[in-house]
């Protein structure tokens, strides 16, 4: 009786029924690893565990460790001093702190090795004006903590982001009160502003995170062995399949457990304080402070941007000549359509769970929404794997047609691991609106669908279009899902641009990091041109 | 009945019923004010109502046609029941006529000159939710009601967001426009000027349970336990012969001589006279007064005995 009543007070069962079997679907790679771990050979795992296990996992946390450390500091103080100082050169900086975003962590490898080798500019000119200093510049900068800052520099956006608008949207009254009660500007900042922008601060560590542990391209570069680099070694190089599965399975416990502790400290930390209602005014600064400021700011801009850039750009013109140009506009094609085409369908995909979760408000609901935002910690050789045994077993089935080596695959690893990102802009839009406009809906003759169609998305279309872009951006710049399952000669800038770094041709690779950059950069300062208009920061 | 409710029960926790056993009805065309604290499950009530929250026993039926009960359930969508919001949902996309006019049906358009007019809003039909006052919302919300001919409007604490001097004019601009109409209403609110102004009738509702349901002067006279009483207003409590009683202050008068003392805490001015708060016996005791009184004054006060109210021994809990 109980349950009957249950079903029967239950709203919109079709829809929960289908975001169900759909979850499966999205969860199937993780489950196929998991089973698959089963019958693994015992004496496998005894070799991983004596000798390369603890290797890789030092590695894998020690360069977490220092990414972690370098993008906080990137990040945070810039977005300080931004969100609260006047100086300037301020609204510029705004601006180009977010374009890091734009090159990914292995062209920001490629090139900073380049620059900082024996042959490279600075050593270069060491050499040439200042011999005796050149002797002390001249290392192996191929080091674990070279790479941890340079990736740091590469993902500091992210804390950079959510910072920045977390310390604007702390009410001018929280900030006046603390003054009034006789705080500096510094102490009102770590006494106040800090603790409540924590729980932004951390969602933003967490991509950084999880991006070290996606990490293959500048990892593989560096020669660090970390999870995910053990993992391709295992597969591709070893052909030992039982490895791979396990040290897949190893590193998606490392994630879950980080995934988990971030819910955690974000329900426990989660503050409901008053935003601002008004735009905060700003603080002034002596001339000496104004000069400090710059230079802080400028300091990740520099070397997260544009240095990489000129250093890039001075490539470009050098190997002019040898540019084919057709190729490179088959390659933006590529990458302009698989992208354009995942990341459509990633955002209608996040839509279809996020309405489903909003108009059911079903416990069932919340735990899919949850369960398919894990994709985005999950790495892409992980999530690359998990297809291949599943769809190899699947392909037996059919002697005339094969899922491996298809679009269809990739775009489903794509949507896979992206989907938490389409989700974000879209859910915190939908949050945003009040309940009332669903009742009102309904209460109005709107079905479900109709609602979607007429109220949430006209409402949304700025947080679709937002969704849209941090998507594309993200799957450009996407490389270990796409070198594993990319149809045969299926090329994208991303790829070709790591297979001629690998082959020490990077002056070569410069045109289509470029193409990826001036692409990412583009969208970027649209979108922040969206994110203006819609967040009323100071 | 045009509404009946019978044994409604709603809860979100079992043991923690929101609802308990509710029965009421209301007859064609009244308007019913639903009085009660904030959280006590007013917004819940109006709910179940209008087919957002479904009930989990009891019945609900309009115009002989059952909306909701163990078996049956209709859709929000097909009741036909207006809901005004507490918050006046306006689609921010939409300007003040489409919102007006969204999913409306084409034999109900002919109207919209009429509804418009009626509530005010002739100039603004191209202005945005966000370039609208909070009363101009409220407006277009009730437009958007009324223009789809409800069987039933329900409008939840549409005067809360309202600053003190647009909210007497709004009040009696709606309480014109739902009379025009003819429209049966039912109103929530936790301000009992608002019930006593537009209400024929008043329901009192307190921790899931109807405490009384009649109109406004029997509800002030004849109040069924002290929380109505007290409800409607202030009460002053007096101990004769063991007994505990209650005396409205209108009816406490001040005379030259009498055995009840009241010493004053406060007097301030209220318009036409003069509020006293002071003590008597222990307890705090509020009357009325034409001239000014000082602080720590004794003024002799006196009563009818037929005024006072007499309630059983419940009563002290209600007020704790």
């Amino acid at each position: 009786m109980e349950i009957k009543n249950k079903i029967f007070y239950l709203e919109n069962k079709r829809w929960i029924i289908g975001s169900i079997l759909f979850a499966i679907l999205l969860l199937l790679p993780i489950f196929t690893l998991l089973y698959k771990l089963i019958y693994v050979e015992g004496n496998s795992f005894k070799y991983l565990l004596e000798n390369i296990l603890l290797d890789y996992s030092f590695n894998t946390f020690y360069l977490i460790l220092i990414t972690a450390f370098f993008s906080l500091l990137f990040g945070i103080i810039p977005a300080w001093l931004v969100s609260i100082y006047k100086f300037p050169g301020r609204n510029f900086l705004d601006i180009v702190l977010y374009l890091p975003l734009a090159i990914p962590s292995y062209i920001m490898a490629f090139t900073y090795s380049d620059i900082l080798s024996y042959t490279g500019p600075i050593q270069s000119f060491l050499r040439e004006n200042f011999y005796n200093i050149s002797i002390f510049f001249n290392q192996d900068y191929l080091q674990i903590e070279v790479l941890g800052i340079i990736m740091a520099l590469a993902l500091y956006p992210y804390i950079y982001t959510v910072s920045r608008v977390s310390f604007s949207l702390v009410g001018a009254n929280y900030i006046n009160v603390s003054k009034n009660l006789g705080l500096s500007s510094f102490k009102t900042f770590y006494k106040i502003i800090l603790p409540l922008s924590r729980p932004a601060i951390f969602s933003g560590l967490f991509l950084v995170l999880m991006e070290v542990l996606n990490e293959y391209g500048a990892v593989k570069y560096f020669g660090v062995n970390t999870y995910t680099t053990g993992i391709f070694r295992a597969w591709f190089s070893m052909g030992d399949i039982g490895t791979a599965i396990q040290l897949s399975v190893i590193l998606l416990l490392v994630v879950f457990s980080i995934f988990y502790i971030e819910k955690y400290y974000h329900s426990k930390t989660k503050f409901y304080y008053k935003t601002n209602s008004t735009i905060q005014s700003l603080g002034k600064l002596n001339r000496i402070n104004k000069f400090l400021a710059i230079s802080l700011c400028l300091i990740p801009f520099l070397f997260g941007f544009f240095i990489p850039l000129i250093f890039i750009l001075n490539n470009v013109f050098l190997t002019f000549s040898s540019i084919d140009f057709k190729d490179l506009l088959q390659l933006t094609y590529n990458t302009i359509s698989i992208s354009s085409i995942s990341s459509f369908l990633i955002i209608l995909i996040a839509l279809f769970f996020l309405f489903i979760e909003k108009i059911s408000k079903t416990r069932v609901n919340y735990f899919i929404s949850q369960s398919i935002s894990m994709g985005y910690a999950i790495p892409g050789a992980v999530i690359g794997l998990g297809l291949i045994i599943l769809f190899a077993f699947i392909d037996n089935f059919f002697s005339s047609f094969t899922f491996l080596g298809s679009f269809f695959i990739l775009i489903y690893a794509y949507v896979i691991r992206f989907l938490a990102v389409g989700k974000s802009p879209i859910k915190s839009s939908l949050e945003k609106h009040p309940e009332s406009y669903d009742d009102t809906g309904k209460n109005l003759g709107l079905g479900p669908l109709k609602l979607l169609q007429k109220i949430h998305l006209p409402i949304n279309k700025f947080a679709l279009i937002t969704a849209f872009i941090v998507t594309f951006i993200d799957l450009m710049k996407e490389l270990p899902i796409t070198l594993i399952l990319r149809p045969f000669n299926f090329d994208t800038l991303a790829t070709q641009t790591y297979e001629f770094a690998v082959e020490e041709m990077i002056p070569l690779s410069s045109i289509y990091s470029l193409m990826i950059i001036l692409i990412g950069s583009v969208l970027l300062l649209f979108l922040k041109n969206i994110i203006n208009k819609q967040v009323n920061v100071s | 009945m045009y509404l009946e409710v019978k044994n409604l029960v709603k809860y979100y926790r079992k043991n923690v019923p929101i609802i308990k056993k509710l029965n009421f009805s209301v007859k064609k065309g009244e308007i019913i004010s639903f009085l009660g604290e904030s959280g006590s499950g007013k917004t819940t009530f109006l709910k179940c109502i209008s087919g957002l929250e479904k009930i989990n026993s009891g019945t609900i039926s309009l115009n002989n046609i059952i909306l909701n009960n163990s078996n049956i359930f209709i859709k929000p969508q097909k009741r036909n029941i207006g809901f005004v919001f507490q918050d006046y949902p306006l689609f921010p996309h939409l300007n003040l006529k489409d919102n007006i006019i969204f999913n409306l049906k084409f034999k109900y358009l002919k109207k919209l000159d009429y509804m418009i007019s009626l509530t005010g809003l002739e100039n603004l039909l191209t202005r945005y939710p966000h370039e609208l006052s909070g009363g101009e919302q409220q407006r277009a919300c009730i437009a958007r009601a009324l223009i789809r001919e409800p069987d039933l409007l329900l409008l939840d604490e549409p005067f809360s967001n309202l600053d003190s001097n647009i909210k007497l004019s709004m009040r009696d601009e709606i309480y014109k426009i739902i009379k025009e109409t003819n429209t049966t209403t039912i109103l929530v609110t936790h301000d009992i000027n608002d019930s006593l102004n537009i209400a024929d009738r008043i329901l009192i509702f307190k921790a899931g349970v109807l405490q009384q349901y009649d109109d406004p002067v029997n509800m002030y006279c004849e109040p069924a336990n002290c929380y109505c009483a007290k409800v409607l207003g202030d009460l002053n409590q007096v101990d004769v012969n063991g007994k505990t009683y209650y005396i409205r202050p209108e009816k406490i008068k001040i005379v030259k001589e009498s055995i009840h003392k009241v010493i004053v805490d406060k007097c301030f001015f209220q318009g036409k006279e003069y509020k006293i708060i002071g003590k008597l016996y222990g307890y705090n005791w509020h009357f009325f007064s034409k001239k000014p009184v000082k602080k720590k004054e004794l003024l002799n006060v006196d009563y009818s005995s037929e005024d006072l109210i007499f309630f059983d021994s419940m009563c002290n809990n209600f007020f704790e």
